[in-house]
C-alpha cells in the first residue's frame, strides 16, 4: 500500500511555483498530481507563464512521482512488514491473548462489543494501563462518554508494577501515566479533528525523538455515530465510513493499535451491535463481551476475525 | 484533509467541490471575494467558509506543541486534578463510601430505584447539602433542581436544611458565639434561596433548558450540583417513535456530560424503574433503554433488601461493585440502623 | 413553552426563513431533531445550527426559580391551608395536614375495601362550609365503574356531621356541590377535562376524584394483565392530570386496583442478579397494584388500603414528607374511620406490600 505522498518531496522539480500552480488546482499530494496535473496541463498549455514549469518539465516531474508513489509490494515484502512492524500488544489478560494470539495487533482496528456494563470501559483502561507499562509506549484516548477515569488508570498501573521498591515508584507511576493522553470529543466532527490532528503529530513524530503512540482507543465510537445515522440522507452513512477508514488508515500507515468499542441495543427481543451491518465491513476483528450480573467474570467471544477462527470464546477477569 | 469533512453546509460543499476546491489548503489561498464570485454565493457566506477552512486546518495545522493533540491531557494531569475535585455528601456515610466518598464532581451520576425507594429525598438532600460553606467542609455552592414531576417540596427542602444545618453544627462542636457569628449563611432560608428551582412541564422543555444551562451556567458559575428528577418521566409518554426517543435522549446525555466536564458540575439524573421481559421472565431495570444505560457514566440503584435500603454501584468506570444499606429520615438521608451495618464487597 | 414558535424568536433571518420552509414551526419541532438532521435538512453550516438550537432553546426555556420563593409563594396563595383534612387526626398528622394540594394521591387496596368510601368522605369534605372545617367549594367525581351512590354519601354526611346535615337543604346543597361523571373511556375524560381546566378555576372546585384508574386503563387496554409487560406501556395522561393538579392547585385523588400476584411474579420485583435468598416471607394472598411501575413513579402520595391480622389499615407507602406509618381502620356508617390515632411504623418491604385476608366485608 502506498503512502500519501505530500508534494513537498525532495525532488528537485517540485518548486514553490509548482506548488503553488498545485494549490490553486487543489493537488496537494502526489497521488493527486499524478490523476489531475496531466488534464490541467491539457487545458492550459497556454499558460505556461502560469504554471511556472514548461509542460515538459511537469511530466518528468510526474513521473518521478510516479516511481516513488507507486511503491507495490509483494506478498513477501507485505509479511516482512508485518513481521517487523505489527507487533502484538498485549492486553495483560491472559485468556484475551492466547486467544487472539498474543494480544491486541499493531496496524488492526479491533472492535468491543457489549451490553451496558459489561465490561468494555474497564477492558479499554486495562489494556491502555498495560501496554504503556510494558511497552512504555504512548495511548491515546478518545473519550466519548466521560468515562476515562485516571484514578482507575492508577490503580491498575499500581497493580501491574506490583508492590515493586518503594524508590522512583512515583517517578516511574507518573511517567507511566503521563504517556495516556486522553481528550474528550462530543460530536463526530471533533473526532475526525482529532483523528486529522493525531496523523499529523504522527507525522511529526518520525522527526521527533519521544515515546512511540502505539495504540488509540476511541470509547466509545457507537455513541458519536449513532446521531448521524438517524436522518433519511446518506451523508450520516458516508461520515461514518470516512471515519472508520481514517481509522483504519492510521492504523496500518502508523502502526497503531486502534481500540473501538459499540455499544448493543435490543432488537426484537434479541440484542445487537448498535452499528449494524454497514459499519461491520470496517473492524478487522470484533469481540464481543459479556458478563453476568454481579461476578467480575467477563466473557470474550470472537465474532469476526480476519486471520483466526471465529465463535471461540473465553473467560477472563479484571482485578478490581 | 478533504473538503467535503467540514462541518459547512452540503450546498456548500458541492459548489467548491464543483469549483474545484478540494482540499483545506485551495481554500485558505484563495480570497473570499474571489470564492464568492466563483461559487456564486454571498461574501459573508465565503467569509465564513474560509473561517471555518482555518479552523480546520489550525486543528491539523503544523503547529508542533508538546500535547499529541489540542486539548488532550495526559491520565497524569487528570488524576492531580480529579484529586482536587470536591464531593458533595450524600448525608450517609456508608453511601458516601461506595461512591468513594460522595457524588462527583465533573462527572454524570444516573440513580435510579423502584417508587418510594427516595429518590426524590436524595436528590433534596444534595441540593442541600452542596451548600454546606467551605469553612464547615462543604462546598458552599448553589444547586439547580430541574423537577419534571413536580414531585419537589420546598417545605422538605426546608426541613432537610434544617436537620443538615443542626447536624453540621453538632458535628464540628461549635461553641455558640461561632454559630451567631456565621448566622446569616446556616439559615434554611438561605438555603432554599439557593436552590435554583426548573419546573418542565414537556420533553421539549427538557431538552431545552439541558441546552440552555451551557450559558446559564456561564452565568452561574458558583452552581456545583444539576439534580434532574426524573430524566425519564416525560421521554416514556410522549414519544411514539423509539427510535427517535433514542438519538434525542443520546443528543442530551451527551450535552450533560459536555456540561459536567466543562463546568465541573456534579449532575444527577434520577430515573424510573420498568420492568423489562428478558429469557422469560420479568426483571426490574432502569427506564429508557439500553442505548441510554450506554450513556451515563456512573450508575447507582436503589433497592429494598430485607427492611433496608440499599444503595449498588451498578456500573462505574472506576468503583468497585458494592452495596451499601442507607435511610431516609425525617432528617434526610442517613445511616441506616445500626444493627445492620454492614458494608458487603460484592 | 413547547409549541412556541419559532418565527418569533428573534433568529437571524436566513435560518428562520429555512425553518419555516422544512415546515420546523414550534419549539418542539426544532428540539426534537439531533443537530447533525438539522444540519443535512436546513442545508446550514454546524456553527448555524448550534446558535440557532442555543436560541429556540434559551426561549423556550421556562423561568427559574429558587425554592425560597417557591415556599413563600405557596405559602401565600394557600390561605386555606395547603391541605384537604380528612378527618382522620392520624392520618391528617401524618400528612401533615391532609391530602396536600397540587399533587397526585393514589389509593391503592382490593376491592370492597373502602376506597370508594374514603372517595365519598373526602368529596364531602371539600364541599362542606368552611366554618365546619371544609374548603367550601365544588368536586368533581369520575366514576368510571358506576359506582357512586349519592344515598351512601348522604349517610356518611349525616353520620359525621349531623349538624349540616339536619338542617334544612343543607344535604341538598351539599350534594350539588359534586358533580358526578360517568365516563368510561380515558379520551372522554381526557377531552372532558381538557374543556374543564378553565371551569376548574372559575367554579372554585377544590377536589377532582377518579374512581377507579385502574378500570379506566384497563378497560381501554382490554386486558389488564399485559399491562405491566408490554414494552409500550398504556399511556396514561400521567403527565396531563399532574399537571392539572399544579396549575390549578388542587388535590387530585385516585383509586387504584389490584391484581393478584403469584410467585413467579415477586422475580419482577428484584434487580437482575439479586441473591435468591431475599425471598420475601409468603402471606395469605398477595396483591400488586394493577397500574403499573410507571403509574407508581408518577404518583406523589400513595395510601395502601389492605387488610391482614382480621384488621384493616391504612398505609402511607410513599411520601415525601411523612415516615411510612400504618393505621388499623374499620368502615361505619360514618365512613372510614380510624381505630386508633397512633400509626405503627412500618420498615422495609412492608410499605409495599398490598395484603388482603380473607375476605372483607363492609359493615354497611
Amino acid at each position: 500500500m502506498s503512502l500519501p505522498h505530500s508534494l513537498e518531496e525532495e525532488l528537485p522539480t517540485v518548486n514553490d511555483s509548482f506548488l503553488r500552480f498545485g494549490a490553486s488546482h487543489g493537488i496537494l499530494s502526489a497521488e493527486k498530481a499524478l490523476v489531475h496535473v496531466p488534464s490541467v496541463i491539457d487545458a492550459s498549455t497556454k499558460d505556461e507563464a502560469d504554471l511556472g514549469v514548461s509542460p515538459k518539465g511537469a511530466s518528468r516531474t510526474l513521473s518521478n512521482f510516479e516511481s516513488k508513489c507507486l511503491r507495490w509490494m509483494n506478498g513477501v515484502e507485505l509479511l516482512d512488514d508485518a513481521l517487523r512492524n505489527k507487533r502484538f500488544l498485549p492486553t495483560g489478560c491472559e485468556g484475551i491473548d492466547t486467544l487472539l494470539g498474543g494480544g491486541l495487533r499493531e496496524g488492526q482496528l479491533t472492535e468491543i462489543v457489549g451490553p451496558s456494563s459489561s465490561g468494555k470501559t474497564q477492558f479499554c483502561l486495562y489494556v491502555a494501563s498495560n501496554v504503556a507499562v510494558k511497552l512504555c509506549g504512548s495511548i491515546v484516548f478518545l473519550d466519548t462518554s466521560n468515562s476515562f477515569s485516571p484514578t482507575r488508570i492508577a490503580s491498575i498501573v499500581n497493580q501491574i508494577c506490583g508492590p515493586a521498591v518503594k524508590e522512583g515508584q512515583e517517578r516511574r507511576i507518573k511517567n507511566i501515566m503521563s504517556s495516556i493522553h486522553c481528550q474528550s470529543v462530543f460530536d463526530i466532527f471533533s473526532l475526525q479533528d482529532a483523528l486529522h490532528e493525531l496523523d499529523n503529530t504522527l507525522n511529526m513524530q518520525t522527526i521527533r525523538e519521544g515515546t512511540k503512540i502505539c495504540m488509540l482507543v476511541v470509547d466509545s465510537v457507537s455513541s458519536l455515530i449513532t446521531p448521524i445515522l438517524g436522518s433519511k440522507s446518506s451523508q450520516g452513512r458516508s461520515l461514518m465510513v470516512s471515519v472508520g477508514y481514517l481509522m483504519k488508515q492510521l492504523a496500518d500507515e502508523w502502526n497503531l493499535s486502534v481500540l473501538v468499542t459499540n455499544h448493543m441495543v435490543s432488537g426484537g427481543g434479541t440484542s445487537k451491535p448498535a452499528l449494524g451491518e454497514s459499519w461491520k465491513c470496517i473492524p478487522h476483528v470484533r469481540l464481543q463481551l459479556s458478563r453476568c450480573p454481579g461476578s467480575s467474570i467477563c466473557n470474550v467471544s470472537v465474532l469476526k476475525h480476519t486471520s483466526m477462527a471465529c465463535n471461540r470464546s473465553v473467560d477472563f477477569e479484571i482485578p478490581n | 484533509m478533504e473538503v467535503s469533512v467540514l462541518p459547512i453546509a452540503s450546498a456548500h460543499k458541492e459548489k467548491l467541490i464543483s469549483a474545484g476546491y478540494t482540499t483545506l489548503l485551495s481554500i485558505i489561498g484563495v480570497s473570499a471575494s474571489r470564492l464568492a464570485q466563483e461559487l456564486i454565493i454571498p461574501h459573508r457566506e465565503a467569509v465564513e467558509i474560509i473561517k471555518v477552512t482555518l479552523k480546520c486546518s489550525r486543528a491539523v495545522g503544523l503547529e508542533g506543541t508538546h500535547a499529541v493533540l489540542k486539548g488532550s491531557r495526559t491520565a497524569w494531569e487528570m488524576l492531580s486534578d480529579e484529586q482536587n475535585l470536591k464531593l458533595i455528601r450524600t448525608g450517609s456515610e456508608d453511601f458516601d463510601g461506595i461512591l468513594g466518598g460522595g457524588i462527583h464532581c465533573g462527572q454524570v451520576t444516573e440513580m435510579g430505584g423502584v417508587p418510594g425507594i427516595g429518590k426524590t429525598q436524595l436528590g433534596i438532600q444534595l441540593a442541600v447539602n452542596v451548600q454546606i460553606p467551605v469553612s464547615y467542609g462543604g462546598l458552599g455552592a448553589k444547586a439547580i433542581y430541574i423537577d419534571t414531576e413536580g414531585s419537589f417540596m420546598p417545605e422538605r427542602a426546608y426541613q432537610i436544611a434544617q436537620a443538615c444545618i443542626m447536624d453540621t453544627w453538632e458535628n464540628l462542636g461549635f461553641s455558640r458565639k461561632e454559630i451567631e457569628d456565621c448566622q446569616e449563611k446556616m439559615q434554611p432560608d438561605h438555603f432554599l434561596a439557593n436552590i435554583l428551582y426548573f419546573r418542565i412541564c414537556s420533553y421539549t422543555e427538557q431538552i431545552a433548558v439541558i441546552n440552555y444551562l451551557d450559558k446559564f451556567l456561564e452565568e452561574h458559575k458558583d452552581v456545583k450540583i444539576v439534580i434532574i428528577d426524573s430524566i425519564s418521566f416525560h421521554f416514556r409518554q410522549d414519544f411514539k417513535e423509539m427510535v427517535q426517543r433514542t438519538i434525542v435522549l443520546n443528543e442530551m446525555s451527551r450535552q450533560l456530560m459536555k456540561l459536567a466536564e466543562r463546568f465541573a458540575v456534579a449532575v444527577l439524573l434520577l430515573n424510573h424503574v420498568t420492568a423489562k421481559h428478558t429469557e422469560g421472565s420479568f426483571q426490574l431495570t432502569l427506564a429508557l433503554g439500553d442505548t441510554w444505560s450506554h450513556s451515563c457514566t456512573n450508575r447507582v440503584i436503589l433497592y429494598w433488601d430485607g427492611n433496608d435500603r440499599h444503595a449498588r454501584i451498578e456500573k462505574s468506570p472506576y468503583l468497585p461493585s458494592a452495596s451499601a444499606p442507607f435511610s431516609v429520615t425525617g432528617k434526610g438521608i442517613r445511616n441506616a440502623i445500626a444493627h445492620c451495618k454492614r458494608l458487603r464487597m460484592m | 413553552m413547547a409549541n412556541k414558535l419559532v418565527a418569533h424568536m428573534g433568529l437571524a433571518q436566513s435560518i428562520a426563513n429555512r425553518l419555516a420552509a422544512r415546515n420546523i414551526r414550534t419549539a418542539k419541532d426544532a428540539l426534537s431533531l439531533p443537530e447533525f438532521d438539522l444540519m443535512t435538512l436546513l442545508g446550514v453550516d454546524i456553527k448555524d445550527v448550534k446558535e440557532a438550537v442555543a436560541r429556540i432553546s434559551e426561549v423556550a426555556c421556562p423561568p427559574y426559580q429558587t425554592a425560597l420563593s417557591l415556599l413563600e409563594e405557596r405559602l401565600m396563595n394557600d390561605t386555606s391551608g395547603s391541605r384537604l383534612p380528612t378527618s382522620l387526626t392520624g392520618l391528617d398528622d401524618a400528612l401533615g395536614g391532609g391530602i396536600p394540594f397540587g399533587v397526585l394521591t393514589e389509593l391503592v387496596g382490593p376491592s370492597g375495601i373502602g376506597k370508594s368510601q374514603f372517595c365519598l368522605k373526602l368529596s364531602l369534605l371539600a364541599a362542606l362550609p368552611a366554618s365546619y372545617g371544609g374548603l367550601d367549594g365544588r368536586v368533581i367525581y369520575i366514576d368510571t365503574e358506576s359506582k357512586f351512590s349519592s344515598r351512601r354519601m348522604i349517610e356518611i354526611g349525616r353520620n359525621s356531621f349531623p349538624k349540616i346535615f339536619h338542617s334544612e337543604g343543607m344535604a341538598q346543597e351539599m350534594a350539588g356541590r359534586i358533580i358526578v361523571l360517568r365516563q368510561t373511556s380515558l379520551s372522554e375524560i381526557t377531552e372532558s377535562l381538557q374543556q374543564m381546566k378553565l371551569k376548574l378555576l372559575q367554579h372554585e372546585v377544590k377536589l377532582l376524584v377518579i374512581d377507579s384508574m385502574a378500570a379506566l386503563i384497563s378497560g381501554e387496554k382490554g386486558s389488564s394483565s399485559s399491562s405491566m409487560s408490554g414494552s409500550h406501556p398504556p399511556k396514561c395522561p400521567f403527565s396531563f392530570l399532574k399537571s392539572i393538579a399544579e396549575f390549578s392547585r388542587i388535590p387530585i385523588v385516585v383509586t387504584n386496583q389490584v391484581r393478584g400476584h403469584n410467585n413467579e411474579e415477586i422475580s419482577r420485583y428484584s434487580f437482575l442478579g439479586k441473591d435468591t435468598d431475599r425471598s420475601v416471607e409468603k402471606f395469605e394472598t398477595h396483591h400488586v397494584a394493577a397500574l403499573g411501575i410507571q403509574w407508581a413513579h408518577a404518583v406523589t402520595i400513595r395510601l395502601i388500603f389492605e387488610a391482614h391480622s382480621g384488621q384493616k389499615f391504612i398505609k402511607v407507602a410513599k411520601s415525601p414528607l411523612s415516615p411510612p406509618l400504618a393505621f388499623p381502620f374499620t368502615v361505619s356508617s360514618s365512613g372510614v374511620t380510624l381505630l386508633s390515632d397512633d400509626g405503627i411504623e412500618m420498615i422495609g418491604q412492608e410499605i409495599g406490600m398490598i395484603r388482603c385476608q380473607g375476605h372483607c366485608i363492609l359493615n354497611v
